[in-house]
């Protein structure tokens, strides 16, 4: 248990500010179109909550210097945002520009399953 | 109260009810008469993918959360299941295996539990019949007894599947599933979204898209927001069903009368009818389920066409029952595990481990003070399942030797595997269970109790297919 001393909240930097430099520190090798971090931020933030006790914890993670590894919150962070592009789509091809496509959702958004036959058809997956 | 006299009575519109009412129909005389009780509404797909896409529906009143019919006094164990016109064919997942022969004979074959008073082969016609009204996906060469195609191909493999069925042969299969491989009647093909709670192509088999026809039926008459509570029991005959209505009560009498609820409120119902079956309600469970993460060295786990991409039954049946559960995998991409390390991402298989569980008597269903809502007491795994677990632990590495395996993350136990299952278990007499092998009660002989309830032990499998071929099996033995 880590206990937070209450200035820290009115003192750390700004939430989304430290969201976006988390994606962009972990995803450091790929070529992201800019404006794709910052905007899906601000949608993951408008969607997630971005309430006090929320941002106590986002602030808890960065003072901790945890990565993702270390917190589900960043893994879920880099997780969605890899989700929410069309880096699947081209199949996590490093050299191609990566491009927001909207906060991932399996009912609205264009980007399919990253695993499946819609983007690897059975005809691309090799005989044993 | 409204008086109303029909042949027959059936509480409830999903799988249970909807096979055992497609058979009675098909052999029942024109001037039958039929009455359907739902507590539910009809509630369309179309409408649900609406709400999915934050969207408004004018059927959204009809959204009833599980939580809100039952008294649920474990909350760290969930039960979700739907109340609406096709039950929990709504939220399926769609996962349609068939029991193993040796699922029906623990007793005589490990020693353990009960034996079910029906067996594989007798049910054998009527797992087909429940395949084609299904058009279930799956391959030829099952472990379990069937001959021929099913009625559409299998879904495809990835590299990982294709390693580990060329190891294991039919032991390590497509798995057969009612998430349609390509567009068939009243359906699309499967794209793959793993979100078959709702489906948003509509390639999951439900009543709704069924075309089953029974609701149609003119001898068919079926109520909505029919809240059924009680059986009025004369001379061990049921005579009327008990319900409310918009606040209102009501009542109908049948020759005949089917409980086809899930097991909370089959039991609810019966023990609000004066049940004294010291069986009742007891013994009830489900399937523990659990995940694991299999992450690979230098090779994706991309390709496939399904959310539950393959079974594999290496940790399934054989003489380890006799001392631990069995244990049924499924090969699974949902939700999509992603890792997050360059050039990695989608080096990961990721298997659900489903053990079986004995029905404990420390598990139980109750009447609560409210008439509609039953009580609902889940304590204890059983040791025989526990133990199942740390030998899956300790033969999973070698299991997976054929495949270049980094490391393996065991997930937490989940909370459910959207199965409720015994609550009136089925057995060969009175003294040791609540109905027949036909499903009607050993007490009262004009009532059916369908469904999981009558299930006498949880095989790893998923249940729906069983539990519907069984239905079918039941009304044509019966009628």
């Amino acid at each position: 248990m880590c206990v937070i001393p209450p200035s820290l909240y009115f003192i750390a930097p700004g939430t989304k500010q430290y969201a976006v430099l988390a994606i962009e520190k972990e995803l450091h090798y790929l070529k992201l179109a800019p404006g794709s971090v910052i905007n899906y931020v601000n949608d993951y933030f408008d969607r997630t909550g971005n309430d006090t006790v929320s941002n106590l914890k986002w602030k808890m993670t960065y003072y901790l210097r945890l990565n993702y590894e270390k917190s589900d919150r960043l893994r879920d962070l880099i997780k969605y945002f890899l989700l929410s592009t069309d880096f699947f789509i081209n199949k996590t091809d490093e050299s191609k520009v990566v491009n927001y496509l909207g906060l991932y959702s399996p009912y609205l958004s264009p980007v399919p399953n990253p695993y499946s036959f819609v983007i690897y058809p059975k005809e691309d997956i090799k005989d044993v | 109260m409204k008086h109303e006299h029909y042949d027959l009575v059936i509480v409830g519109t999903g799988f249970a009810s909807s096979f055992f009412l497609k058979k009675y129909l098909s052999k029942a005389s024109a001037d039958k008469k039929v009455l359907v009780l739902e507590k539910g509404h009809f509630y369309p797909q179309a409408e649900r993918l609406k709400i999915k896409k934050g969207l408004s529906s004018a059927y959204q009143k009809y959204e009833q959360p599980w939580e809100d019919h039952i008294l649920n006094l474990n909350k760290n164990k969930e039960w979700p299941f739907t109340t609406a016109y096709g039950g929990s064919s709504n939220c399926w997942w769609g996962c349609t295996p068939r029991f193993m022969p040796n699922d029906f004979k623990m007793k005589s074959v490990y020693g353990i539990a009960q034996d079910w008073p029906v067996s594989y082969e007798e049910l054998d016609p009527y797992y087909y019949e429940a395949e084609e009204i299904m058009s279930v996906s799956g391959p030829e060469g099952t472990p379990f007894p069937r001959k021929g195609k099913y009625p559409l191909p299998p879904h495809a493999f990835t590299l990982v599947d294709k390693i580990l069925h060329k190891k294991y042969g039919n032991q390590y299969i497509s798995q057969p599933g009612a998430r349609a491989s390509q567009a068939t009647r009243g359906r699309n093909g499967c794209l793959s979204f793993s979100t078959c709670e709702t489906c948003p192509v509509n390639a999951k088999f439900t009543i709704e898209n069924s075309e089953i026809g029974v609701y149609q039926d003119k001898r068919v008459k079926l109520l909505y927001g029919a809240q059924v509570y009680q059986l009025e029991i004369v001379n061990h005959l049921v005579k009327e069903v008990l319900f409310e209505q918009d606040g209102k009560p009501q009542s109908a009498k049948g020759e005949v009368v089917v409980l086809g609820a899930n097991p909370f409120f089959n039991t609810n119902i019966l023990l609000n009818s004066g049940d004294k079956n010291p069986l009742t309600g007891k013994g009830f469970g489900e399937q523990l389920g659990m995940q694991v993460l299999i992450y690979l060295d230098n090779m994706t786990n991309a390709g496939g066409s399904n959310w539950v991409n393959a079974n594999g039954y290496m940790l399934y049946d054989g003489d380890h029952r006799k001392d631990f559960a069995a244990c049924l995998i499924e090969a699974n991409n949902a939700p999509y595990d992603i890792r997050l390390e360059r050039g990695k991402h989608l080096n990961v298989a990721s298997f659900r481990m489903v053990f079986e569980d004995l029905p404990l008597l420390s598990n139980y269903i109750t009447t609560s003070a409210d008439k509609f809502v039953p009580e609902i007491h889940f304590q204890d795994r059983s040791e025989y399942t526990l133990k199942a677990v740390a030998n899956m632990k300790e033969k999973l590495p070698g299991i997976l030797s054929c495949l270049p395996v980094e490391e393996l993350k065991y997930l937490p136990p989940a909370s459910h595997e959207g199965h409720i299952i015994g609550g009136a278990r089925m057995s060969q007499d009175i003294r040791n269970g609540v109905v027949d092998k036909h499903m009607i009660h050993h007490q009262y002989r004009n009532l059916f109790v369908l469904g999981a309830s009558a299930f006498t032990t949880f095989g790893p499998s998923n249940p729906t297919l069983t539990l519907s071929a069984m239905s079918l099996f039941a009304a044509d033995k019966s009628f």
